[in-house]
C-alpha cells in the first residue's frame, strides 16, 4: 500500500493495538497494517481494550469512540490516569467539533472522523510515531535543503530560496518530517489550523507553488506527491 | 368512518347531551313551580275554607236550637259561596234541618275541620262536626272541589306547556347537533383524507364566518404551511438523492466498465482512485449536510470569543490567493482594521472559504474578485464581489436553501451546499446575508453587527 512506510530505523516491529467493536472496519485495519509490518493486535470491547492497552505493550493505540462496555473516552481517561503515554488516535463517526475537542482533552493526539482512508490513518500514525523532538535546533537540514530558523532563509544547496511567510512555514513543517507521508487534511490543520474541508485543491496549489521554488528545473526533485495520500520531503540530493 | 345508527351516533354526541340536559333541567323547574303554585294554592284556600267553617260552626253552635234551625235553612243555606252542605241531625241520626241526608260517615264530633265522604252524593267535603247541648250534632261542610279542579287545572298546563317546551328542546338540540355532526362529520373525512396523503385537502369554510369556519379556517392555514414545509423537505431529499446518485452512478459505471475492460494493473489502480474519488465526493456531500445541522443547532455559540474579521478574512485571502493567480483571476483584497465582534474562528474561516470558493469556481480566467471589509454604521460590512454569471435576482433568496443549483452552475463541479453552510454561520452569528449585482456578477454582502 502506497502510504504505508515502515520504520527502517527500529529493528523491532512498531506494535499497533485496534480498538474496534465493528468487525470489517477492525478487520481492514488490522490486514493493512499487519501488511505493512506492524505488530496488530485487536481488542473487540472497551473492557478488553483497555486491558490490553493499559498494559503499556503498544507503541500505539488507534480506538473507536463509542464501544461496547467502555467508552472511548473513558478509556483514554484511565489510560492517561495511570501514566500510560502511548499516542492514542481516536476514531469516530461523530463529526462534530466539540467530539474532537473533548477527546484531545480527554488526552486523544489526533483525531478522524470516520469514514477516512486507510492512507490518512497510515500518515497520521506514523506522524505521531516518528512525532519530532520539540528541538531547540536554529537550523534544519534535509539532503542539501538549508533552513536557518533565526534568520529565515533557506538555501539548496548554493542556490538561495525566496519563500513567503507562509512558504517558509510550510517547509518548516515538511522538515520536520523527512521522509514522512503528509496528508491535505494533515498540513491543512498543522500549517494553516484549519478544519474544515475546502473544495478545491487548495493544499496542491500550495505545495505547487512551493515546490517550483525548492526544485528548480534540472535538480532531483524533493517534494514528492504520494498518488492517493498527500505529500513528502524526501532527502534529494 | 364507520356509521353506527342515528340515534345512537347523536347522543354520544356533546351538543345534543347537552340539549337533553337543558331539556330534563328545565321540565323539572316548571315541575317545581307548578308544583309550588299548586301546593301554594291549595293550602291557602283550604286554609280560608276551614277557618270559615270553624268560625261559622262557633257561630251555630251558640245559636237556640230553632234559632239553629231558621239560621241553618234561611241564613247558611241559600249562601253558595260560604256553605254548600249543612245538616243538624237528631242524637239518632235523623236529620233536621240542612241538606245532607245522612249524618257523613266516619266524621268525628271534636270541632276540627276534616275531609269526609258524602256518600249519597258522592262528594267529597271538609266539614266539621260539633256535638250540641241538647244532644243534636252540627255538620257544616264546604264542597272543596274547586282545589280539585284547580289541581287539574294545573297538570294540564303542565302537560300543555311542559311537553311541548320539551320536545321543542330535544327537537332544537336534536337540530343543532345533527348539523354539528355533519360538519364534524366533514372535518374528520377530510383529515382522513389528509392522513391517507391527500395534502391538498382543505377543510369545508361555509362563509358564515362562525366559530366553525374560523375553526376551518386555522386549521387550513396550518395544513397550507405543512404543505410548504413537506415539499421543502420533499425538494431537498430529491436534491440529496440526486446529488448522491450522480456520483454513486459514475463510480458504478466506471466499475463495471472496468470490469470487462480493465487488463493492466495501471489501469486498475486508475479505475480504483477514481472510485474512491467518487465516493469521497458522496461522502463530503453527506459531511457538509451533518455540518450545516450541527451549525443549525446553534450549540458552537457557547464557543464564541472575540474575533478580529480582517485578520480572519486576510488569512483566508492568503489562503486563495495562489488559486486564483493559477486560474489568473484578478484578486483584489482591501480589508480596513476593524473592531473586534464576537464569533467563532474556525466557523468564521469556514464561511469566507466557502465565499471564496464560490468567487473562484463562478468567475472565468481574466476575471476579477474583490475581498473588501469597512466599518459601516453600526456594524462591519464584508463584501466579495466577482466577475462570474451572477445571481438573477429572483433566485437570490433560494441559493441559500440546501441543494440549490441553479442551472447555469449545474455545469459547475460542486456540491451545491457552501452557500447554505455560509447562511447556517451568518444566522449563527446574527449576521446578515444579502447578495446584490457586481455588474456583471455578483456580489455577496455580510453585515455583522458591532458588539
Amino acid at each position: 500500500m502506497s502510504g504505508i512506510m515502515k520504520t527502517n530505523d527500529s529493528p523491532s516491529l512498531v506494535r499497533l493495538l485496534v480498538i474496534e467493536d465493528d468487525q470489517e472496519t477492525a478487520d481492514e485495519i488490522v490486514a493493512e497494517f499487519t501488511e505493512a509490518g506492524y505488530e496488530v493486535r485487536h481488542a473487540a470491547d472497551g473492557p478488553q481494550g483497555l486491558a490490553l492497552a493499559g498494559s503499556g505493550n503498544f507503541d500505539i493505540v488507534v480506538m473507536d469512540r463509542m464501544l461496547p462496555g467502555l467508552d472511548g473516552l473513558a478509556i483514554l481517561g484511565a489510560l492517561r490516569q495511570a501514566q500510560i503515554s502511548t499516542p492514542v488516535i481516536l476514531m469516530s463517526a461523530l463529526g462534530d467539533v466539540d467530539e474532537r475537542v473533548r477527546g484531545l482533552k480527554a488526552g486523544g493526539d489526533d483525531y478522524l472522523t470516520k469514514p477516512f482512508a486507510m492512507a490518512e490513518l497510515a500518515a497520521r500514525i506514523e506522524a505521531l510515531l516518528r512525532r519530532p523532538a520539540l528541538s531547540r535546533e536554529t537550523m534544519l537540514k534535509v539532503g542539501s535543503l538549508e533552513m536557518d530558523l533565526i534568520e529565515r532563509t533557506v538555501r539548496r544547496g548554493t542556490r538561495e530560496i525566496e519563500l513567503l511567510p507562509r512558504e517558509f512555514k510550510l517547509l518548516d513543517y515538511l522538515m520536520r518530517r523527512p521522509g514522512q507521508v503528509l496528508t491535505r487534511a494533515m498540513l491543512l490543520e498543522n500549517v494553516w489550523n484549519y478544519r474544515f474541508i475546502a473544495e478545491t485543491n487548495l493544499v496542491d496549489v500550495h505545495v505547487g507553488k512551493l515546490r517550483k521554488k525548492i526544485d528548480a528545473p534540472g535538480e532531483a526533485p524533493m517534494i514528492q506527491s504520494v498518488r492517493g495520500s498527500g505529500f513528502m520531503l524526501i532527502a534529494n540530493g | 368512518m364507520m356509521s353506527p345508527p342515528a340515534v345512537l351516533s347523536l347522543a354520544r354526541l356533546p351538543m345534543f347531551r347537552l340539549a337533553l340536559l337543558y331539556s330534563a333541567l328545565f321540565a323539572l323547574s316548571t315541575l317545581l313551580l307548578f308544583a309550588f303554585i299548586y301546593w301554594q294554592t291549595a293550602v291557602v284556600e283550604t286554609n280560608r275554607v276551614d277557618g270559615q267553617l270553624m268560625h261559622d260552626a262557633q257561630f251555630l253552635a251558640h245559636l237556640t236550637p230553632t234559632d239553629l234551625k231558621d239560621t241553618i235553612d234561611t241564613r247558611l243555606m241559600p249562601d253558595f259561596r260560604r256553605v254548600a252542605h249543612a245538616g243538624l241531625f237528631a242524637a239518632d241520626g235523623e236529620p233536621i234541618a240542612g241538606n245532607l241526608a245522612s249524618f257523613p260517615a266516619h266524621l268525628k264530633l271534636n270541632g276540627i275541620v276534616q275531609r269526609c265522604d258524602v256518600i249519597d252524593a258522592h262528594l267529597v267535603i271538609r266539614a266539621v262536626g260539633l256535638a250540641l247541648p241538647d244532644g243534636t250534632r252540627l255538620v257544616i261542610g264546604r264542597n272543596v272541589e274547586s282545589l280539585d279542579t284547580l289541581q287539574t287545572v294545573v297538570i294540564h298546563a303542565l302537560a300543555l306547556g311542559l311537553v311541548p317546551a320539551i320536545l321543542l328542546a330535544l327537537a332544537a338540540g336534536a337540530l343543532a347537533s345533527q348539523r354539528t355532526r355533519k360538519q364534524l362529520q366533514k372535518v374528520h373525512e377530510t383529515a382522513e383524507r389528509i392522513m391517507k396523503g391527500d395534502l391538498r385537502e382543505r377543510l369545508p369554510v361555509q362563509g358564515g364566518g362562525d366559530d366553525f369556519d374560523r375553526l376551518a379556517s386555522s386549521v387550513n392555514n396550518m395544513l397550507d404551511e405543512i404543505a410548504r414545509l413537506m415539499d421543502d423537505v420533499k425538494s431537498v431529499g430529491d436534491n440529496i438523492a440526486h446529488d448522491l446518485r450522480t456520483p454513486l452512478t459514475r463510480v458504478r459505471a466506471r466499475l463495471e466498465r472496468a470490469r470487462e475492460s480493465v487488463t493492466t494493473q495501471g489501469e486498475w489502480q486508475q479505475t480504483i482512485d477514481r472510485a474512491i474519488a467518487g465516493l469521497d465526493q458522496a461522502l463530503r456531500l453527506i459531511t457538509a449536510l451533518l455540518r450545516i445541522g450541527e451549525i443549525e443547532g446553534g450549540r458552537r455559540r457557547a464557543a464564541f470569543a472575540p474575533v478580529a474579521l480582517h485578520q480572519i478574512a486576510a488569512e483566508i485571502a492568503e489562503l486563495y490567493e495562489p488559486i486564483a493567480e493559477e486560474k489568473e483571476v484578478d484578486f483584489v483584497v482591501a480589508l480596513d482594521e476593524v473592531p473586534l465582534i464576537a464569533g467563532d474562528r474556525d466557523l468564521l474561516s469556514e464561511l469566507m472559504s466557502n465565499l471564496l470558493d464560490n468567487a473562484l469556481k463562478f468567475t472565468p480566467a481574466g476575471g476579477a474578485i474583490r475581498v473588501s471589509l469597512r466599518v459601516e454604521g453600526a456594524g462591519l460590512r464584508l463584501e466579495i464581489a466577482d466577475t462570474g454569471p451572477g445571481i438573477p435576482p429572483e433566485l437570490r433568496e433560494a441559493v441559500f436553501q440546501r441543494f440549490f443549483r441553479s442551472d447555469a452552475s449545474r455545469s459547475v463541479e460542486g456540491y451545491g451546499l457552501g452557500l447554505s453552510l455560509v447562511d447556517a454561520i451568518a444566522k449563527l452569528h446574527g449576521f446578515t446575508l444579502s447578495i446584490g449585482d457586481n455588474q456583471p456578477g455578483c456580489v455577496i454582502m455580510l453585515w455583522c453587527p458591532k458588539a
